[in-house]
């Protein structure tokens, strides 16, 4: 038995219900899963839902090659102890045009080595449904997303043309070329998320303790120097600095907070006295107006 | 506060301490009609609450200076309308969900759209909520689209409405205005099922009545918004509901697992109890409740669980699991009254299937008998309806499914209409009536009840054990007169 209060209780009834509901209507679903603390949380969903049997889907990571390497790590230390099917899919067509987020604007990196390799990934797969972490807390435009949230042939979200979704029942039949992504986590919060993670004892990638870690602050963000591909500016010198992160992406483009919560009690506390929202340390969040909207559009989760 | 200390709150809840924070989360609904300031309400309130990080404040203060919106103040919306299209056009399409804690409880707010075109996202968001709040402008009193929302809410299912009455500031805090208002709601509620309706007069520009008192009322002597909605019962879950699961998925797993997966809509159930499939009306005996974390002694309404029975009843995903008193009807003629949200009409020669709990049904043949009149709310018959209406309908299945009435038995008495060529969701309904029908009546049926069984039961009283043996015989007859061809439903009315 976990110990689980009546309010996580009901927010993991309602996401085993979702990932149940997609395995019963859709052909070929897939997991995105990118290691951080909700995909986490995703992972051990699914598990339950359809346990004893394992997850009637594969696991799929965009590998953008810039992640944090204890991400990578984590990764794949998970898909095998769980011994899960994991997809690794990297857009090769933009590691060789010389893509990266030094040379480019977040919004161009983004765009190229996140969201057409996820569009790339999702093709070759044929799959017709993708799970994704994200819930309606961390953005505007997050926030107006349906459970079961569809998208045009080419993967495109229309913001203005969402189906309606009623009571518990998800509608899942699709149109001509329509797929759906599919958000279990919608409704949870991030602190609901720690709190989760905390009550059900589940292991979570390192860089969210804070630790001695080696970093260079520029506008005002740290950033972690997490291997020899950093690119220092002229007068930058790491330093070592007591820091976590409250989200994980790209190591160069993702901000650390100083923090000394070296354990899940003291992340859920800082988290609920919490200023700042999670994704302030997104840098390719803030890189234009509607920024996460953008993305959404053109197929990013 | 520490982990340790949260547990401790919430445990201090369980144990109703009237100070601690309340487990269940509040959903809470705000709609009415276009401009009447439901964006502003939502932002002042989580302004004021402190629902609003200290990033999202500057963002908002900055983009507030440059649109220079409603003179020198913040304008609140923004922290609602996140799609670019909103902050454009200053309006509300799509519903909006805000997570946020009070010292003494959870919420989420789902912000719902004003405008008549935008009806079928508010019609989504209402679906979802515990308590609506319904605005309206001071200065305009209820209009359409006002009756509009509240029949809305009211066919979902709330029992719970807040009457805003905004912009106070805009008519010099009148009370004469606000009484008028208030009785004129109180009087076109009386078509509703509502249960509580509180009226609060607010400014949600300046903030009166929503966090803080306001000192330019003196006459209201009610609760703030805030109060009210921190003190207000979400659901008074109705008690002794009969037990429904419907099934999601047959689960299988290493050689013999065989489990029914599904959540619990109604009711509860033990290791033990006999449960019954109300479309072949064979029963079967719960032996275990499989989790990952282990089995469980029982399951209520809510949990997502999986069943393993004794006996192999050969069902899949669609059928309702239900306890043997009290069934689900097994239905292929429904009445119900729905809200239609496609911009295409319907149209009786297209093709739709009705979307329930579990199942997808084909529709035979559907028909509309009235609408509601949103300036009288009354019915007015009718056979065409379009999008944004409140008809009510009946519809012939192409084979029958287990239902229950909405009133009854929400999550087993609502359904969605698909779109059979697109798959787009066009209307969502609740269930009025049904009937065992069109297929099944009359003589075709062989119906095995304790009188036409009398011989073969004989030995039988009304104990429990009695009428669960009853059961037993007549199944095994049905399966007999089944496999021969004979079309037989089981009837236990006691």
């Amino acid at each position: 038995m976990t110990a689980l209060t009546s309010h996580l209780k009901l927010l993991e009834a309602e996401s085993i219900h979702i990932f149940r509901e997609a395995a019963a209507q859709f052909r070929t679903p897939v997991l995105l899963y990118s290691i951080g603390k909700d995909s986490t949380v995703l992972l051990h969903l699914a598990r339950k839902a359809f346990w004893p049997a394992k997850p009637p889907f594969p696991l799929l990571h965009v590998d953008t090659t810039w992640k944090f390497h204890d991400m990578i790590a984590f990764r794949d230390r998970t898909a095998k102890e769980l011994g899960l099917d994991l997809i690794v899919h990297t857009n090769h067509d933009g590691l060789a045009r010389g893509i990266n987020p030094f040379d480019h604007p977040p919004s161009v990196y983004t765009d190229i080595m996140k969201t057409q390799a996820l569009r790339q990934a999702l093709d070759a797969g044929g799959f017709d449904a993708a799970f994704g972490g994200a819930r309606r807390d961390e953005e505007a435009s997050r926030a107006k997303e349906r459970v079961f949230s569809f998208r045009a042939a080419g993967h495109s979200w229309d913001p203005r043309l969402q189906r309606p979704e009623m009571w518990q029942l998800l509608n899942g039949r699709l149109g001509k070329g329509e797929t759906v992504r599919i958000f279990p986590l919608s409704n949870w919060t991030e602190a609901d998320v720690w709190r989760y993670i905390t009550l059900e004892k589940l292991d979570v990638v390192p860089l969210y303790f804070a630790a001695e870690r080696p970093v260079v602050v520029r506008d005002g963000q740290i950033i972690m120097v997490d291997d020899e591909r950093m690119r220092l500016q002229p007068g930058e010198k790491p330093q070592m600095r007591r820091v976590r992160f409250r989200t994980l992406g790209c190591y160069p483009l993702t901000a650390a907070i100083e923090s000394e919560a070296s354990d899940l009690d003291s992340i859920v506390t800082e988290t609920l006295e919490a200023r700042v929202s999670e994704r302030a340390g997104r840098l390719i969040d803030h890189d234009q107006a509607g920024a996460m909207e953008m993305k959404k559009r053109e197929g990013y989760f | 506060m520490t982990l340790a200390a949260l547990e401790e709150t919430e445990t201090v809840a369980a144990a109703a301490s009237p100070d601690a924070k309340s487990e269940a989360m509040l959903r809470l609904l705000t709609c009415g009609s276009v401009d009447d300031g439901k964006s502003t309400l939502i932002g002042r309130l989580l302004w004021d609450a402190a629902g609003v990080t200290d990033d999202q404040r500057a963002a908002i203060l900055h983009a507030s200076h440059n649109r220079a919106v409603n003179g020198e103040r913040i304008d609140f919306s923004l922290l609602l309308d996140g799609l670019v299209a909103e902050r454009e056009q200053g309006i509300t399409i799509d519903i909006a969900w805000r997570y946020f804690e009070t010292e003494r409880r959870r919420f989420v707010i789902i912000d719902s759209p004003g405008h008549e075109q935008y009806t079928r996202n508010m019609a989504t968001g209402a679906s979802h909520a515990d308590v609506a709040i319904l605005l309206v402008d001071a200065r305009h009193g209820v209009k359409r689209q006002t009756r509009r929302h509240a029949a809305i809410c009211n066919l979902v299912g709330i029992k719970k409405v807040v009457l805003a009455v905004n912009k106070m500031d805009q008519i010099d805090w009148s009370e004469a205005r606000y009484r008028a208002i208030e009785a004129d709601f109180q009087a076109l509620a009386e078509s509703f099922d509502f249960t509580e309706i509180t009226t609060i007069p607010v400014a949600a520009l300046t903030g009166a009545n929503v966090v803080a008192r306001s000192a330019e009322m003196p006459w209201y002597e009610g609760p703030t918004l805030l109060d009210h909605l921190e003190s207000v019962d979400p659901k008074a879950e109705a008690e002794d509901e009969p037990f429904r699961m419907p099934v999601q998925l047959v689960l299988r797993a290493s050689n013999d697992f065989r489990g029914y997966a599904g959540t619990v809509t109604s009711g509860a159930i033990r290791v033990g109890d006999r449960v019954v499939d109300a479309r072949s009306g064979l029963g079967a005996t719960l032996r275990r409740i499989a989790t990952m974390d282990g089995d469980q002694p029982s399951a209520k309404k809510g949990d997502a669980v999986t069943l393993v029975l004794d006996t192999d009843l050969d069902i899949s995903r669609g059928a309702v699991l239900s306890e043997v008193k009290r069934r689900p009807v097994n239905a292929d003629v429904i009445e119900a009254r729905l809200v239609w949200l496609s911009e295409a009409p319907f149209d009786p020669e297209a093709g739709y299937l009705l979307r329930t709990a579990t199942d997808l049904t084909p529709v035979t043949s559907m028909s509309v008998s009235a609408l509601v009149d949103f300036e009288t709310l009354a019915s007015a018959q009718a056979h065409a309806c379009s999008v944004n209406d409140i008809a009510d309908c009946r519809i012939l299945l192409g084979r029958s499914t287990a239902l229950d009435l909405f009133r009854d038995l929400p999550l087993t008495g609502n359904f969605v209409l698909v779109s059979a060529i697109d798959g787009a969701t066009v209307a969502g309904g609740v269930i009025s009536w049904v009937q065992t029908g069109a297929a099944a009546v009359g003589d075709n049926v062989l119906v095995l009840d304790r009188a036409r069984l009398a011989g073969l039961c004989a030995d039988l009283g009304d104990s429990p054990a009695d009428l669960a043996e009853f059961e037993r015989r007549a199944q095994e007859v049905a399966i007999l007169l089944r496999s021969a061809g004979v079309p037989v439903l089981i009837e236990t009315d006691q």
